[in-house]
């Protein structure tokens, strides 16, 4: 893979993330939204003592981050990408502590925050650190 | 972007990546500290066994709260088991039962639709098995009071025999008893089947209907929405 087509991969993962980050924001918010669904989960999640840290949402803190992710992608300079890949690793790491948490602790899964921990994190993860190589 | 000539000559030490995933590493379990030191845990308070609002001396006919003469029926589908359910629960069913059940404009029907899991359909049989006595109501408030993580097993016979004991009226023996009843189970078990089959896709979901009039959807955003969408119905 290209730098050019792995940057564009890492921009899109992110941005995807940011996508995701956001619904979930609104949700965490938006208490109209919070109809349990088939096959939803979100609202478990989200109601759980869980969903905030230090009285910020989780999903505040992702859509911040990935923000970030992304500007630093776009940036792209040597430090841009080394901080890209520094904070995707701590997404990555807390993606997998909020996934744990889902199937031990709250024995709920919400679908769009097992998107978020089992795809896009790791995949930002990986990405932002190949560019390292490049 | 930077070429690819200039990211080799740039690029990070060593000790710059190593720094960078050692700060990295450290964030991520600072924050993770930080959850779990900062998680407001509210199932460490004591369950509340008292139904908190006051349903004495309002009619209760099975699944119906209210009286028969009331201009509007409010139905709720819902699952015992539904956070959101809780959540319409706590905050506007006391409102609901003190502007509008408790005068006489509002009637409110009881409609299962347990889908979570089997602690929901087990919840379900008890709320008919209350009906029987006319008593769901106060069983469903005292349930999403005392509501467990979803699908834990938190429905317990322990519970519902507790709760059910601190309701005026309820004979807790029959209560189980109906609760077993082969026509409840069955009730119990196609209440999903049957709200689907109404069109509804999850919990809480409300149906307005005056007189006979076509019944219309509506949502539950907050209190004073809520209560704009019945005053809404009332006055036309």
């Amino acid at each position: 893979m290209s730098d050019r087509t792995l940057s564009a991969t890492a921009g899109i993962v992110a941005l995807a993330g940011i996508v995701v980050a956001a619904y979930l924001t609104w949700v965490h918010y938006d208490e109209g939204a919070l109809v349990c669904v088939a096959g939803g989960g979100c609202e478990t999640v989200q109601q759980s003592s869980y969903a905030e840290i230090a009285g910020l949402p989780v999903a505040l803190l992702g859509l911040v981050s990935y923000t970030i992710v992304l500007g630093l992608i776009v940036w792209d300079t040597p430090y841009a990408r080394l901080g890209a890949a520094a904070l995707a690793f701590v997404g990555l790491a807390f993606s997998v502590y909020l996934l744990v948490l889902q199937l031990v602790v709250i024995d709920a899964v919400c679908v769009w925050c097992l998107a978020n921990d089992v795809l896009i994190a790791p995949a930002l993860a990986v990405l932002t650190a190949l560019r390292l190589r490049t | 972007m930077a070429g690819p000539k200039a990211r080799r000559t740039d690029r990070p030490s060593r000790t710059a990546v190593a720094l960078a995933f050692g700060i990295a590493i450290a964030a991520a379990v600072a924050l993770v500290a930080v959850a779990v030191l900062s998680r407001n845990d509210s199932s460490s308070s004591p369950p509340t066994a008292n139904p908190v609002v006051d349903l004495a001396g309002i009619p209760q006919a099975g699944r119906v709260l209210g009286s028969p003469a009331a201009k509007l029926t409010l139905i709720e589908y819902a699952d015992p088991q539904c956070p959101a359910c809780r959540l319409y629960s706590e905050e506007f069913f006391p409102t609901l039962v003190r502007e509008y059940v408790r005068p006489g404009r509002v009637r409110t029907e009881f409609r299962g639709f347990p889908f979570l899991g089997d602690d929901s359909v087990k919840a379900y049989r008890f709320l008919l098995a209350a009906a029987e006595q006319d008593r769901l109501w106060n069983l469903a408030e005292a349930l999403y009071r005392n509501q467990g993580a979803e699908n834990s097993g938190w429905v317990t016979d322990d519970l519902i025999r507790g709760l059910a004991a601190e309701i005026p009226g309820l004979d807790v023996d029959k209560l189980f008893t109906d609760a077993e009843r082969a026509d409840i189970r069955q009730q119990a078990e196609s209440a999903g089947a049957a709200a689907s089959a109404a069109g509804i896709g999850g919990t809480p979901s409300f149906l307005i209907v005056v007189g006979n009039e076509q019944p219309y959807a509506v949502q539950f955003g907050s209190v004073d929405q809520m209560r704009a969408a019945l005053d809404d119905a009332l006055s036309g």
